[in-house]
């Protein structure tokens, strides 16, 4: 249609950056060191799971489905929407994949080896989403009060999460890709709209995802 | 339950709020412009309040704060109408919040939106709509881009013709469906429409200006500014030595003075969250305006930037 030529990216931008960041800001100091939790709680599955320990390779994924329904609830259905109507939608998207996740126990997976490009592809990213996710605020100039964190925030839970995908070598992927790929293209475009430096880690999270999928494939 | 403007203000024992109430509550301050609305003649200051981004702020306390010190700046300058839609996210109970805040202004001039392409959750959005204010009603309900207007549009004159609203309208922006939006105008009983209008963007004096002014109806004009482009664009650019003549005294009401020097203008929203930046659209409301021949060189001293 002619009319959708008349909108720009902008146009679907409908809070402030200042809005945004000082919303992330204000989430982050009700639940501090909640963060930290969190992240310690996923190192504690991806390690073992990284050494081939069978058990951890198995609850990595449906035990990552708490951290998807953490920020369905806590950030997307409680915090964003109130400022983005879009974000109920989103949510009940993010509560979707963290019933998808825990279904994942029940599917296969395929035997992974240290050397596998996928095996490590996937440490790598996952290292991205938990460890270097949070510093991007400072990176883009915001304040560090604003950094994103692995189950606060969606996009370095789906860093995290491609990144244990690729590391337990889970069959049947297709399943678990469509929401976390169509959620960071969002996200990546909310960002660039606002002219944020951090819109280029959901896509470059994504194009990781892929590359390391297909340079993987055996 | 239904919220009123009195059981809200002592519910929320804000009473100690309300020492601006008394001067909000006086008539139209001196100086500031009004237009008549074509279909009743009830005037109405030529600078109203957008809302779109700007008071979006969820529940964010400081920011809140703000919007609502924006709205005492409006309501104290002279302002009257304010505007918002169901689709601005948390614009709504920001506006309510700063309303009870304030004590529910007298000259407040409520003008809100329809927005649903289901007909049937219409009248629903619009109650949802008014606890937000926490109005008894609205002044003017207007169809949102023209979603679902054929639907929408009677049901808004029946609540009209019932009491249960004062004007009916619809909106559009930045340039979209403006053939539609002419053949509404020109076939349907509306009091208000409302389009985007500026100093680069003049689409709307083609046909749509002169069709309001041929059929009685109110215009509002929304972007003024472009969201703030237009004035990131030329603030650093010299303001032009015959800028006294336009009777502005910076870039902001230059480019607002441009608009409401349209005769067939009612109302401009501009949309702020500061204070001081309301008080400066307001002044615009008043003194000098650029006649026929001052608007073309405004034009071409813009477009040469």
């Amino acid at each position: 249609m002619s009319e959708w030529g008349t909108y720009t990216l902008a146009d679907f931008l409908m809070f402030s950056p200042r809005v945004y960041f000082r919303l992330i800001e204000r989430y982050n100091q009700e639940f501090w060191p909640l963060q930290l939790v969190f992240i310690a709680g996923a190192l504690a599955l991806l390690v073992p799971a990284a050494l081939q320990a069978s058990r951890a390779r198995i609850a990595v994924l449906p035990l990552f489905s708490l951290a998807w329904a953490f920020c369905a609830w806590q950030f997307l259905w409680t915090r964003y929407a109130s400022i983005n109507w879009a974000m109920s939608y989103a949510a009940a998207a993010f509560f979707a994949q963290a019933g998808l996740l825990v279904l994942a126990a029940l599917l296969p997976r395929s035997p992974t080896n240290s050397g596998d490009l996928r095996h490590h592809g996937g440490i790598a990213l996952a290292v991205c989403g938990l460890l270097a996710y949070p510093f991007i605020a400072l990176v883009a100039g915001r304040s560090p009060a604003t950094a994103e964190t692995f189950g606060m925030m969606p996009d370095p839970t789906v860093a995290t999460t491609f990144g244990a995908m690729l590391m337990v070598g889970q069959k049947r992927l297709w399943l678990l890709l469509p929401i976390p790929i169509v959620w960071c293209l969002y996200s990546g475009l909310t960002l660039w709209a606002m002219e944020d430096l951090g819109a280029l880690a959901p896509f470059a999270t994504v194009l990781a995802l892929l590359v390391f999928l297909v340079a993987g494939k055996r | 339950m239904a919220i009123t403007r009195r059981a809200t203000v002592q519910g929320l024992g804000i009473g100690a709020l309300l020492p601006l109430a008394p001067r909000l509550a006086r008539g139209q301050p001196a100086g500031i412009r009004t237009r008549p609305i074509p279909s009743s003649g009830e005037p109405i200051p030529v600078v109203g309040l957008g809302t779109w981004i700007t008071f979006n702020v969820g529940d964010d306390p400081v920011l809140m704060a703000e919007c609502a010190a924006v709205m005492a700046a409006f309501f104290e300058g002279g302002g009257r109408m304010i505007d918002s839609s169901p689709m601005y996210s948390s614009s709504q109970p920001t506006i309510g919040y700063g309303l009870r805040k304030l004590g529910y202004p007298d000259r407040l001039f409520s003008a809100e939106k329809v927005w649903t392409s289901d007909p049937g959750k219409g009248g629903a959005q619009i109650e949802a709509s008014r606890a937000y204010w926490g109005v008894d009603k609205f002044d003017l309900m207007q169809v949102h881009n023209l979603v679902s207007w054929e639907e929408h549009l009677p049901a808004l004159l029946e609540m009209k013709a019932a009491g249960q609203l004062r004007y009916v309208g619809i909106t559009t922006s930045e340039g979209r469906r403006h053939r539609e939006i002419e053949k509404v105008m020109a076939s349907q009983p509306i009091d208000f429409v409302q389009a985007t209008y500026n100093i680069l963007d003049r689409e709307i004096e083609e046909r749509i200006l002169p069709l309001a002014r041929e059929k009685g109806i109110a215009v509002i004009v929304n972007r003024p500014f472009r969201e703030g482009d237009l004035i990131r664009q030329i603030e650093d650019e010299p303001l032009p030595e015959w800028l006294a003549e336009t009777g502005a005294r910076n870039w902001a009401q230059f480019l607002l003075k441009f608009i409401i020097s349209h005769p067939a203008v009612t109302c401009v929203i501009p949309a702020t969250t500061r204070a001081d930046h309301v008080r400066e659209n307001l002044e615009a409301a008043s003194g000098a305006l650029p006649d026929e021949k001052l608007r073309r060189r405004m034009i071409d001293y813009v477009e040469a930037l």
